[in-house]
């Protein structure tokens, strides 16, 4: 079988009904979408994955680009870099985020550090990150609310819909010390994001940021996964952080006597 | 696709020295240019995230005995790896491999272990080939 019949395959034999319940309940036309349901890992992690084959060169997404900042952003955005490779190299890390067992939040959640899962059901596409239980829902067929109509939270307010065989998803509403990559950014921050399946097991998420307040142009890269059929999510909870940030804002570590 | 010149192969090494090692949490509290080879007696296993620990007690030259704190990575990379909770208990006897920290508390990061059937398994530390081994004493005489 061929890699493109197999793709059909997929996209056929996953008949999952779209937009098959609106809002108010209204059923509309029943079309077939491609599966996506299922665990993945990215592609490329070398950290906190299980090993893989190596894939295709022609399944690996481009290199991801660096933002392109405003200058007053951009000069935020090096010195907390460069603050962070000084107190590492003086074995003094930074306490960030995960020192709180906070967890990553949009879009970071979606560079899958540990494997994550998707999950197709009427009206709803959900992402599951098995790193800190992160929890994104994907709204279907219904219209984005203004920035006024929502509160600011980890993961934000998003909606999607199918356009032919590429999931496009748009979120807004991301708290503005919700990091990725340490790049500062505004509650306008819109992130825009097209998944589709480039193999039968290969995902490929091509996702924009655009920020009118701190980006100077619209930040593309993409994330290619890689679908585990026989893998379930573990469970993670933040138990016993036996990191803590000092006064200073060092991680430290809390040894048991 | 041809890289003619040292500079694009330089600019090409660059690009991977900057692409950044996604981790939840620093290891730079451990020293990179030394270890330690601990033989112990385990007095606990801690299986939580973020990150797991052996309680281990190691005999001292003078008769005392020294506690220390080896702290493992995530429990889910870890059962990826095949580890299991229950490999190690209290009264388990281990040989640890492990960075210590640079500010010398009795803490450090586990490498590998060594199980009484002489078993050895890690737990995937990030970057774990950057930590310098230092032989161990005790079977380098």
């Amino acid at each position: 079988m061929t890699a493109s019949s197999r793709l059909a395959t997929a996209i056929v034999t996953g008949f999952l009904v779209s937009g098959s319940a609106g809002a108010q309940g209204v059923p509309s036309q029943a079309r077939p979408v491609p599966d996506i349901t299922g665990s993945w890992q990215r592609l490329g992690a070398t950290v906190g994955v299980r090993p893989t084959a190596k894939p295709d060169p022609k399944l690996l997404p481009p290199p991801a680009a660096q933002p392109v900042l405003k200058p007053q952003y951009q000069q935020e955005r090096q010195q907390r870099l460069q603050a962070i490779r000084e107190a590492d190299a003086k074995g003094q890390p930074l306490a960030n985020h995960n020192v709180y067992c906070i967890p990553d939040g949009m879009p970071a959640m979606m560079n899958a550090v540990f494997p994550m899962e998707i999950l197709q059901s009427r009206g709803q596409v959900t992402i599951i990150a098995e790193a800190y239980n992160q929890v994104r829902r994907i709204l279907m067929d219904r219209p984005q609310k203004t920035l006024d109509e929502v509160e600011l939270t980890f993961y934000g307010h998003a909606v999607g819909r199918w356009e032919a065989d590429t999931l496009v998803v748009d979120t807004i509403g991301i708290k503005e010390n919700v990091r990725f990559q340490n790049t500062p950014h505004s509650a306008q921050m819109r992130i825009r994001e097209r998944m589709r399946l480039v193999a039968p097991d290969i995902l490929w998420n091509e996702i924009t940021i655009e920020d009118p307040v701190t980006l100077e142009q619209p930040w593309t890269f993409t994330y290619a996964y890689q679908r585990m059929p026989d893998y379930t999510l573990l469970e993670y909870i933040c138990e016993d952080n036996r990191e803590y940030s000092d006064e200073k804002g060092l991680q430290q570590i809390r040894i048991a006597k | 696709m041809k890289l003619r010149s040292v500079g694009a192969w330089l600019g090409l090494f660059t690009l991977f020295l900057a692409l950044p090692v996604y981790a939840h949490h620093s290891f730079a509290v451990y020293d990179h240019t030394r270890t330690l080879t601990l033989r112990g007696t385990v007095t606990k296993f801690q299986w939580t995230n973020p990150h797991g620990f052996i309680e281990l007690d190691v005999a001292q030259p003078d008769g005392t005995t020294k506690h220390w704190s080896i702290e493992t990575t995530s429990i889910n990379m870890m059962q990826r790896l095949g580890w299991r909770s229950n490999m190690i208990k209290a009264g388990d006897k281990l040989k640890v491999v492990a960075a210590p920290l640079l500010n010398g508390d009795p803490a450090a990061l586990l490498l590998e272990v060594t199980f009484p059937d002489g078993k050895k398994m890690e737990p995937g530390v990030p970057g774990a080939n950057s930590f310098i081994r230092t032989p161990d004493p005790v079977e380098y005489k």
